[in-house]
C-alpha cells in the first residue's frame, strides 16, 4: 500500500463524493414525497388518476434507469426542439441537473409502489374505526392510515434508498464528475486500480451509515407496537 | 322515545338473503341482545345501521333523522356528509377492538372528538380521562394498545365510542375476541352502562350475558328476527322450535 498515493487521490475522489452526495440527498428529498401523491393516485377512487398513476409507476419502474438518463439528458433537448427554441432551452439542463430530475421520476415511482402496498396492507378494520367515528375519507388517510403505514414502509424504502446510492454511479454515463468518475479517471490515468478500491470503500461507508440510519428509524417509528413490561 | 327504528330491511350478499324484511325498534334506555347462530345475520343487520354495509330496501332512522329510505324498491342515502353526521349518533364497539395502534388510550378516545366534533382539546382531555376511569383504566392513559390485554383493548374500545357521545351503542360482539378472564371485566363495564340507561344493541354469542344484562332479547336465524322477548321469558319458555333449538345446542 503506497500511502502517499492515496493521499494524491483523495482530494478528487472526496470531491467526487461530495457530488455523489448531492445527487443522492436531492433526489430522495424531492422523490420521497413525490412517491405519495402517485400512490394515493393508484388507489384513487377516481379512474383517470388511477389510471395516470398506474401508469407512470410502469412506465418508470419498467424501462432502464439508463435509458431514462440518456433521454433526459440527450433526447428531451432533441424532442423539445420540435416545440420551439424556448422550449429546447428549457430542456437543455446541465447533466447534474439531467441526472436528478431523472432519479427523481424513477425513484418517486418505486417509492409511490411501496407506499400503495404499506396503505393497502393497513386492517380494513382501521377504516372501519375510522368511518364510524366520524372522520371523512382524507381525515382517515392522514390521521390513521398513513402515520400506521411509515411505520411499514421503513423498510423497504431503505431498502430503495441503498440502492440509490449505488445507483448515483450511473450518472458517470452523462459525464458527471462524482465518485466513480474521479475513481474512474485516476485509474486511466495513473493505470492503477487503487482508486477503485478505495471508492468502493468510500461506497461501504455510505451504504453502512444508511444502514444504520434505517434501524434507528425502524425503532423510533415502531415503538408504538413493542409492548413494554409494565411497572 | 325512539332512538333506533328498522323497517322492512333487506340486504343481500350475491345470492345470500343476509337480511329479510327485518323491523326493529330500540327505545331510549333499552339494552336489546341479538342471538343466534353464525350467519344469521346479526352483525349485518348492526353494520347497517352505522352504514358499514348498505342495505338493499327498507327504513333505517337514528334519532330522528333519516339514514336510508327506500323509493321505488330502491334504497336512497343522503349525501356522504348527512350519513357521516347520523351516524356518529351511533357508536360501535367491535369484536376484534380495532384502537389505533399508533395513538395511546387517551389519544384513541380523544381524537375523533378533536378532529370530527372540532370540541376543544381541554375539554375532550378532561372528558376522555374521566372516561378512561369509567372503564377503570385511568392508569393506561399514556399506553399503546399494544400494551394491553385483550379485555383492556376493548374498555378503550368502548371508551372511545363513549366519547363521541352517541345516542345509541352498537356492539357487535364484543367478547367473541376475548378469553374467560378478560371477558368478564368487559361484560362488567358493558352492564355498568346498561345501569346508567345507556341504549345499546348488542349483538353476542354469550347467553348468559344476554340473559344477565339485555332488557329485551332478539332471536335471528336465516336474516329473519323470529322471536323477541323479555330475557326471561326469551330465555325460559322459548316459542319458535329454531330458537328451541338454538338453545339446546348452545347449552350442551
Amino acid at each position: 500500500m503506497d500511502f502517499a498515493y492515496i493521499q494524491t487521490l483523495l482530494p478528487s475522489l472526496l470531491s467526487g463524493t461530495v457530488n455523489t452526495l448531492k445527487i443522492f440527498f436531492l433526489t430522495l428529498i424531492l422523490s420521497l414525497p413525490l412517491g405519495l401523491p402517485f400512490a394515493l393516485g393508484a388507489i384513487s377512487r377516481v379512474w383517470p388518476l388511477r389510471f395516470l398513476s398506474k401508469i407512470y409507476i410502469w412506465v418508470f419502474r419498467g424501462t432502464p434507469l439508463m435509458l431514462q438518463l440518456f433521454f433526459v439528458y440527450y433526447g428531451l433537448p432533441i424532442l423539445a426542439q420540435n416545440w420551439g427554441e424556448q422550449w429546447a432551452e428549457l430542456f437543455r439542463w446541465q447533466n447534474t441537473t439531467a441526472a436528478i430530475v431523472t432519479f427523481t421520476l424513477n425513484y418517486a415511482a418505486y417509492f409511490a409502489e411501496i407506499y400503495r402496498a404499506g396503505i393497502q396492507s393497513i386492517d380494513r378494520g382501521q377504516h372501519e374505526a375510522a368511518k364510524t367515528l366520524g372522520f371523512s375519507r382524507w381525515q382517515t388517510m392522514r390521521l390513521i392510515i398513513l402515520p400506521q403505514t411509515i411505520a411499514r414502509v421503513i423498510p423497504p424504502v431503505s431498502n430503495e434508498v441503498i440502492t440509490l446510492v449505488k445507483d448515483t454511479a450511473l450518472v458517470t454515463a452523462i459525464g458527471v464528475g462524482e465518485l466513480l468518475k474521479a475513481a474512474k479517471d485516476a485509474n486511466n490515468r495513473d493505470v492503477d486500480p487503487t482508486a477503485f478500491f478505495l471508492a468502493a470503500l468510500i461506497y461501504l461507508c455510505l451504504t453502512f451509515v444508511l444502514t444504520l440510519v434505517s434501524q434507528w428509524c425502524e425503532q423510533r417509528f415502531s415503538r408504538h407496537e413493542q409492548p413494554i413490561q409494565e411497572g | 322515545m325512539v332512538i333506533l327504528k328498522i323497517e322492512h330491511v333487506s340486504k343481500r350478499f350475491g345470492n345470500l338473503d343476509a337480511l329479510r324484511d327485518v323491523s326493529l325498534e330500540v327505545e331510549q334506555g333499552e339494552a336489546v341482545a341479538i342471538i343466534g347462530s353464525s350467519g344469521s345475520g346479526k352483525s349485518t343487520l348492526l353494520r347497517c345501521v352505522n352504514n358499514l354495509e348498505r342495505v338493499g330496501s327498507g327504513k333505517i332512522t337514528i334519532d330522528g333523522d333519516v339514514l336510508v329510505d327506500t323509493a321505488g324498491g330502491v334504497a336512497q342515502y343522503p349525501p356522504e356528509k348527512e350519513i357521516r353526521r347520523i351516524c356518529t349518533k351511533t357508536g360501535i364497539v367491535f369484536q376484534h377492538f380495532n384502537l389505533f395502534p399508533h395513538l395511546t388510550c387517551l389519544e384513541n378516545i380523544m381524537i375523533a372528538p378533536v378532529q370530527v366534533l372540532r370540541r376543544s382539546k381541554e375539554n375532550v382531555r378532561r372528558e376522555a380521562l374521566d372516561l378512561l376511569d369509567v372503564v377503570g383504566l385511568s392508569s393506561k392513559a399514556q399506553s399503546y394498545p399494544a400494551q394491553l390485554s385483550g379485555g383492556q383493548k376493548q374498555r378503550v374500545a368502548i371508551a372511545r365510542a363513549l366519547a363521541m357521545h352517541p345516542q345509541i351503542m352498537l356492539f357487535d360482539e364484543p367478547t367473541s375476541a376475548l378469553d374467560p378472564e378478560t371477558t368478564n371485566e368487559v361484560i362488567a363495564t358493558i352492564q355498568k352502562l346498561v345501569a346508567q340507561k345507556t341504549t345499546m344493541l348488542i349483538v353476542t354469542h354469550d347467553m348468559r350475558f344476554a340473559r344477565e344484562s339485555a332488557t329485551r332479547v332478539l332471536f335471528m336465524d336465516e336474516g329473519r328476527i323470529l322471536e323477541e322477548n323479555t330475557p326471561q321469558q326469551l330465555f325460559e319458555h322459548p316459542q319458535n322450535p329454531r330458537l328451541q333449538a338454538f338453545l339446546q345446542s348452545v347449552r350442551s
